[in-house]
């Protein structure tokens, strides 16, 4: 492998990202969701049904969260569609989050279709009360 | 200029606004055939020479909270979806698109579905619903003497 090997490694690499974006840009329907933050956190739920825990890719890229999923419903093989509200068997949605959620911290669960996103305030931006001393 | 227009998740955000709109504008006069935009749970459904196949994308409910019934070739799906429990004090809510409440939907089903035999089974959050066709009305070839 010389220098210029790597140089173009390091070119796929970044055309690779690019696709990884235009990838997201495939056609999906954006799960509805809930969102509710209290004093620990955020808790975000989120609708993805027929999604298995395979099928889920949630990623934390600098201040974005990505919430892709692949949904897979067990079908005869020779089914012939007639009607169909769920256009697309794939869901994604992004969010941003402020540098106050620790990201590496995130908990998630899947149950019955249902992702559930527990995602924890960082120690020093949780809010405390602060002691005023009288002299 | 077809690619500029399709392929992009534009329209999921419209259907979004839409849907959210029309949460909001019920209560207006609307076509009375129209389905309700956004009802839930979303149906798809397909066929088999062996059966009809019904999905109802229902996630996050009890599965006995869940009632499948057929009458006079009316498939009906009737369901509760509980609220998620509050957060206990202080807390504040950002979003609230997810659909919360009771829900009942219908489908008519073709005349050679077997009522006797629907099988129904609740898998990640999808309502499968198997209806079987009547063995006489399945395509067959006739022997010619």
């Amino acid at each position: 492998m010389n220098d210029k090997t790597q140089v173009t490694e390091r070119d796929t690499s970044a055309v690779a990202q690019r696709t990884g974006e235009r990838s997201s840009k495939t056609p999906a329907v954006v799960p509805a969701v809930d969102v509710v933050e209290d004093k620990h956190g955020i808790t975000l739920w989120a609708d993805l049904p027929g999604v298995t825990r395979e099928n889920l890719d949630l990623r934390v890229e600098g201040p974005n969260l990505f919430i892709e999923a692949e949904a897979t419903v067990p079908m005869p093989a020779e089914l012939r569609v007639h009607h169909t509200e769920m256009q697309q068997p794939r869901f994604a949605r992004a969010f941003t989050l402020s540098a106050d959620f620790d990201t590496a911290q995130i908990d998630a669960s899947l149950k019955d279709g249902v992702l559930k996103l527990t995602i924890p305030r960082r120690e020093e931006a949780r809010p405390r009360r602060i002691d005023v001393s009288v002299d | 200029m077809s690619d500029f227009f399709f392929g992009l998740p534009l329209f999921d955000d419209f259907e979004r606004l839409q849907r959210q709109m029309t949460n909001l504008l019920t209560g207006a006069p609307v076509s009375i055939r129209a389905g309700r935009f956004g009802a839930f749970p979303p149906i798809n459904l397909g066929s088999t020479d062996d059966s009809v196949e019904i999905v109802a994308f229902a996630p996050g409910i009890d599965p006995a909270k869940l009632e499948v019934t057929v009458d006079k070739g009316l498939l009906t799906i009737n369901g509760e979806r509980e609220a998620a429990p509050d957060a206990e004090g202080e807390s504040r809510s950002y979003a609230r698109e997810r659909f919360t409440g009771s829900f009942r939907r219908a489908v008519e089903l073709p005349r050679d579905a077997d009522p006797d035999n629907v099988r129904a089974r609740y898998v990640n959050g999808c309502l499968i619903v198997t209806v079987g066709k009547r063995e006489s009305s399945k395509p067959r070839s006739i022997a010619i003497q």
